[in-house]
């Protein structure tokens, strides 16, 4: 049962980076990456149960309000403020971006097979999962030309970190954990004001017109 | 109370003080005092660590051994400095009118704050913690970047606060790799993740879950200290960052960063030898010397120029400790410390020259600078030959030391390509500050503002005098700090 939830959950945080490589309203990109953090929590929730670590619990209560609601809501009322709802064309088309991801996912369960647990049981698609979406993550950072989407793509990365450290270990210490959401949770207050500076000077948010600096 | 959270706690408060409002005057004397304080606990925490007594606090969270020691005596020295010269930095811009209260807030706010994560990076002995540090000061960098608010700050702040991010996304992936790695060793609660737990437990670690720990935490931390090819932040950030918060990063950063790298190749070297983490940190150093050759040679502009010798000199770092060699890396950290002491000069004198001419570029500039301003360009020229390492200086010495390692160790080739780095290097600064100093002074030349003597200009002469001496003189205590350093590294501790 327990190994059913958390493949489910895995396969489910998967599912929505794949949607948010396809999808362009930015809206909706947001609502994704508030699923997926959802959906992180409920992992950590089931092996918090499942093995009976309460401190986990906290883990997945921080992450489901922090990531799941607070994030969103915060990129969301920054994307209302500004006014610009969609996506421009990425520097690729959303076909071949799947397909990327499909080798990139390749890739990730692949390396996962090296780990103590990874070789077998439902460890194997917790790491698997969390390393094809830190490769995603960082595919969608280096595609996209939004500012927003480029936060998105950062904070898909973290969630795969925070995946395998609930996959992996038996959870990090708490105040280490503690200090890492309140470090993640500045980070995107500061990209949100940035952000918010940037569309006031250049009135986009299209990172890639930011290139007067060479050399 | 513990001394160590005093040192912590000053910089946090000063911060405090000059994050909210009050007098301009209350501000710079709090930021001074606050910073001098910090400096004074930083080296009262050196002499209790020379003196036999380990510092630490919180169950061995936060610990000082002789590395730490070392980085955070200098860490302080280059807070203490900056704030000196911000506060001059600050009434220069004010004379010019240019400066907004919420300008000030930020400025006097963060540049304590980032003086406090850095310490705070160079006193933690725990990978967690440490983490949590290293981001704090990319947070706090990210608004003195973007601090002039031109089109260009946002760029570079937006690409530093990217690019740092990821890094760090890369260093936390490694940390929490290296703590699956050590599963059932470490124990449990906070002190699990302490790096002495972490090295001791290093040999019974599983090996892929530890290398592949490794190699992420070093490419992270190797972004936060510029090292190639994830230099890329580095030159924007310079241009436009104000000096005083340049010099943070430059060498209070650099420093923390590198600190961060030696801790994790420490428990790799623990773990399987110092082949595998030592040859990965040769090669980014080695790439870091000769990426800085082309760009200095084209550079047109002077910030930039310091930028890419800045990441000549972590390069230098990293290839004396990649080297493999005790001498290799006590030749690191007398760089480190020479680097620290030299370093602030050069962005002193440059900023000053950049802000009495309202530019960076060369050639808005223009040549001749010697005749204009003849002091700051006088204490460029300085600063240029120490950093280049030209004898007498101690940056000399610390070169010859790891090429001397280099040559007598296992890695002859690597040693010659670094020294033909070093060579033309030393070639493309001399031409650069030469022909900016004496070249020829173009007719419609805007009259930069005089220069004047003030507090900025005084740190400044204050730093030149004391990186000329420390080649010299070295104070023993110094000395014993930079080989219980070694120790630490080197694993006879």
């Amino acid at each position: 049962m327990t190994a059913n939830v958390l493949t489910l959950c895995a396969a489910g945080m998967l599912v929505t980076a794949y949607l948010m490589v396809g999808q362009k309203a930015l809206l909706t990109t947001i609502r994704l990456y508030g699923l997926q953090s959802l959906l992180l929590g409920l992992v950590a929730a089931t092996i918090a149960i499942a093995e009976s670590r309460p401190e986990l619990l906290i883990t997945a209560a921080l992450t489901v309000t922090l990531k799941g609601i607070l994030i969103p809501w915060f990129l969301m009322r920054t994307v209302d403020r500004i006014g610009i709802h969609r996506e421009i064309e990425p520097f690729l088309n959303v076909p071949a971006s799947l397909l990327i991801c499909l080798g990139l996912t390749v890739v990730g369960y692949r390396v996962s097979t090296g780990f103590e647990q990874g070789a077998r049981g439902v460890g194997h698609h917790l790491i698997g999962v969390a390393l094809s979406l830190l490769l995603i993550g960082l595919f969608l950072m280096v595609t996209r030309k939004k500012a927003i989407t480029q936060i998105l793509a950062l904070l898909t990365v973290e969630n795969a970190v925070f995946l395998v450290a609930v996959g992996v270990t038996s959870g990090m210490p708490l105040i280490v954990e503690l200090g890492i959401s309140f470090d993640v949770i500045l980070a995107v207050l500061v990209l949100g004001v940035l952000v918010q500076r940037i569309v006031g000077r250049f009135e986009s948010m299209d990172v890639s017109r930011l290139s007067q600096l060479k050399g | 109370m513990n001394l160590l959270i005093w040192t912590l706690t000053i910089p946090l408060l000063t911060a405090g003080v000059g994050g909210l409002g009050g007098p301009p005057a209350l501000k710079e004397r709090t930021m001074v005092g606050g910073l001098a304080l910090t400096f004074g606990l930083c080296l009262a925490i050196a002499g209790q660590f020379l003196g036999g007594h380990v510092p630490a606090a919180f169950d061995d969270v936060l610990r000082v051994d002789g590395l730490s020691a070392l980085v955070l005596v200098l860490c302080g020295f280059v807070g203490l400095l900056s704030g000196c010269y911000g506060v001059g930095y600050l009434r220069r811009n004010e004379r010019r009118g240019l400066v907004t209260p919420r300008m000030r807030r930020e400025f006097y706010g963060l540049i304590p704050a980032y003086v406090f994560a850095m310490l705070l990076v160079a006193v933690s002995n725990n990978l967690g913690v440490l983490w949590i540090a290293v981001e704090l000061t990319t947070l706090a960098s990210v608004f003195l970047i973007s601090f002039h608010n031109r089109d260009t700050s946002l760029e570079a702040a937006w690409k530093f606060l990217m690019l740092g991010s990821l890094g760090l996304g890369f260093a936390l992936l490694g940390t929490v790799l290296l703590f699956a790695a050590g599963q059932g060793h470490l124990g449990e609660g906070m002190s699990a993740l302490n790096w002495t737990r972490l090295v001791q437990a290093a040999p019974q670690m599983h090996p892929f879950t530890l290398r592949l720990g490794v190699v992420f935490a070093l490419i992270g931390y190797g972004t936060k200290a510029g090292l190639a090819p994830m230099h890329t932040w580095k030159p924007d950030a310079y241009r436009e960052a104000p000096s005083p918060a340049v010099v943070l990063m430059a060498v209070g950063m650099l420093n923390g960063a590198m600190y961060c790298i030696l801790r994790i190749h420490l428990i790799s070297k623990a773990a399987m030898g110092p082949e595998f983490s030592g040859g990965l940190i040769l090669t980014l150093g080695l790439l870091s010397v000769l990426i800085a050759v082309p760009f200095i040679l084209i550079q047109w502009n002077l910030k930039r120029l310091l930028a890419y010798s800045s990441i000549e000199h972590v390069g230098i770092m990293a290839v004396g400790v990649g080297l493999g060699a005790e001498a290799g890396v006590f030749g690191a950290l007398l760089h480190m410390t020479y680097h620290s002491l030299a370093k602030p000069v050069a962005l002193f004198s440059a900023g000053t020259l950049a802000q009495l001419h309202s530019s960076s570029n060369f050639k808005e500039i223009g040549g001749g600078t010697l005749g204009r301003t003849p002091v700051s360009s006088a204490l460029l020229v300085l600063s240029a030959v120490i950093i280049t390492g030209s004898p007498p200086f101690g940056l000399f010495f610390s070169e010859m030391t790891i090429l001397r390692a280099g040559f007598a160790g296992l890695h002859p080739t690597a040693t010659s390509v670094f020294l033909a780095g070093l060579v033309a290097l030393f070639c493309g600064m001399a031409f650069q500050i030469g022909r900016l100093v004496t070249g020829p002074q173009p007719v419609d030349q805007k009259a930069p503002d005089p220069e004047r003597f003030d507090f900025a200009l005084g740190t400044a002469i204050v730093a030149a005098v004391l990186a000329v001496v420390s080649a010299f003189y070295l104070p023993a205590p110094l000395m014993a700090l930079i080989r219980a350093a070694t120790q630490v590294v080197w694993g006879t501790a």
